[in-house]
């Protein structure tokens, strides 16, 4: 019987930090394929692909614009999805989004950089999550509030971040939430798994506190209508909650580490070689 | 009516659909970069124009579209014009040709182009209209920019006109290869030589039940086939020759989509 084919498309940061396990275990099961970005020429007319499925691990514009031609020229699934991987960098748009569905993300606003503050307690995120950069906080506590800027969005404003964004100067202020956990819940297909840690901004070091939790219905409902309302297939999603017990959706992925499951990466594995098979 | 008007200048058609609509008594604010704040002091507005393609627009006009206000042209629309891999399919399903596009690192595309997959135009991915664009003629031409990957499209030898279309109106000019749109240019007379350029125009716009835009297009040399180039959503206009001043139809037709949104739900 013929083997199943899974893609990655990858770019060489993943390839060579994140995936070793898993396409080890991959290889085990399914004949594997991988397409890197750095080193892959997309051409319009190339589009005769022989996998049964894609898994995409990376989110830069070379790998939407290769998900993009494989979903318009090809009945290949691809996980996660273009419109997946779209909604969860666009910050701004994940949080329009998901307040539309009615999942409570804190208050938001994109204002241009010289306009004060709107909320007396913030944090200041990159507007497009799609380098490799880890969230840096500076953090700032006065007079009974908190300003976290990250350093990634304080950098897009020097710098540009959007090919035609050098111009701009605008930041992304999310509402900060005071919470004693940080909520992480991580997704593969119909599959769910719960951590909580101490928030990044009290202690950057995240595993140090990282610990496994039983489900919490509220968050199941909220990160499936999660799900469902970007197009993410494999993603974590990042709560926090508020004294009155109101959790917050502060963060979505689409390329979450899944090494940091028990057996994530098995998970993984099977739960493509189950979507290809599936056709 | 109050009417809010999402465009990076205040002046040329901006300014024009500012004094329009001003002087049909309706009060309209512009937002710049400068003044754009993406909160609710927008729901201030009984719906928007969003003239600008930069993506901190495209953002404030689904964020307006969600908070059931009315956007007009429609945001999608816009950001796929505006992203190429995204113009290209918008092109393509709508049954048009198209030149065969490359997207790569440059040590890639140094590595795997052929000598004879040049001339090639280089253009940003986010983009449209003349910016950034370049003819590449050899491998030393393709120059790394920000660890960023290149877009780069086969140059097709041959006429290049840009289109207008207003409503069932078109003004087809000639123009200089890779020039912008307000270059001066040679209007062209519509008859049976060009009517498949009328064709191909009112194709793009019936299909995606445009109002208005334009369509940079090169009429190959060797072939005689139109070629689309690059779509624009809301140009300036400023080479129109039909009329004078094409604001009053542009703002008509702006009007008359609204009261359509209205009348059904905000969808069309």
């Amino acid at each position: 019987m013929k083997k199943v084919k899974i893609g990655i498309i990858i770019d060489r940061y993943h390839l060579e930090e994140k995936v070793s396990e898993f396409l080890k275990y991959l290889k085990s099961i399914a004949e594997v394929s991988i397409y890197i970005e750095e080193s892959y020429l997309l051409k319009s007319s190339n589009f005769s692909f022989d996998e049964d499925l894609f898994f995409v691990k990376g989110k830069r514009d070379l790998i939407l614009a290769l998900v993009k031609l494989i979903e318009k020229e090809t009945v290949i699934p691809v996980i996660n999805p273009y419109k997946g991987i779209w909604n969860a960098v666009h910050r701004f748009m994940n949080s329009v989004l998901l307040r539309d569905a009615g999942i409570p993300v804190p208050d938001f606003s994109l204002i241009p950089a010289d306009y004060s503050p709107p909320f007396e307690s913030y944090i200041i995120k990159n507007i497009i999550d799609q380098k490799q950069y880890k969230f840096k906080p500076n953090i700032e506590k006065r007079d009974g509030f908190i300003k976290v800027s990250d350093e990634r969005a304080l950098n897009e404003i020097k710098g540009g971040f959007y090919g035609d964004m050098e111009n701009y100067q605008f930041l992304y202020y999310q509402k900060f939430i005071k919470s004693k956990w940080e909520y992480k819940v991580y997704i593969i297909g119909d599959k769910i798994y719960y951590y909580k840690q101490i928030p990044v901004v009290v202690n950057p070091n995240k595993m140090e506190s990282r610990r496994k939790i039983d489900e919490i219905p509220e968050l199941k409902e909220l990160s499936f209508k999660a799900i469902e309302t970007t197009g993410l297939k494999i993603t974590s999603i990042d709560f926090l909650q508020n004294k009155n017990g109101q959790f917050y959706l502060t963060d979505i992925n689409c390329t979450p580490n899944f090494n940091y499951i028990k057996n994530g990466p098995k998970i993984v594995g099977d739960y493509l070689l189950e979507q290809a098979k599936k056709g | 009516m109050k009417i809010g008007m999402l465009s990076k200048k205040t002046t040329g058609m901006t300014g024009l659909m500012k004094e329009f609509f001003e002087n049909a008594g309706h009060i309209v604010t512009i937002y710049t970069l400068k003044n754009l704040c993406i909160n609710e002091t927008l729901f201030e507005n009984d719906f928007f124009i969003l003239k600008s393609k930069k993506i901190i627009y495209i953002y404030a006009g689904h964020y307006l579209e969600k908070n059931n206000i009315p956007v007009i042209p429609n945001p999608n629309m816009i950001y796929n014009h505006k992203n190429r891999i995204e113009a290209h399919y918008l092109l393509k399903k709508a049954g048009l040709k198209l030149p065969e596009f490359y997207f790569g690192m440059v040590q890639t595309l140094q590595d795997r182009l052929k000598p004879s997959d040049f001339p090639l135009i280089l253009k940003p991915i986010m983009g449209s209209g003349s910016r950034g664009v370049k003819k590449i003629t050899s491998f030393d031409d393709l120059k790394p920019k920000n660890d960023q990957p290149l877009y780069l499209e086969k140059f097709i030898k041959g006429t290049h006109y840009l289109v207008y279309i207003i409503a069932d109106e078109i003004c087809i000019l000639e123009k200089p290869p890779l020039s912008n749109e307000h270059v001066d240019m040679k209007e062209i007379l519509i008859n049976d030589n060009n009517k498949d350029i009328r064709e191909v125009v009112m194709r793009w716009k019936t299909h995606y039940n445009l109002l208005f835009g334009h369509l940079d297009i090169v009429r190959e040399y060797k072939t005689n086939k139109i070629y689309i180039v690059d779509p624009g959503s809301f140009p300036e206009f400023s080479n129109w020759r039909c009329d004078k001043n094409p604001a009053p139809k542009i703002c008509n037709l702006i009007l008359k989509r609204y009261e359509d949104l209205k009348l059904n739900n905000h969808k069309i």
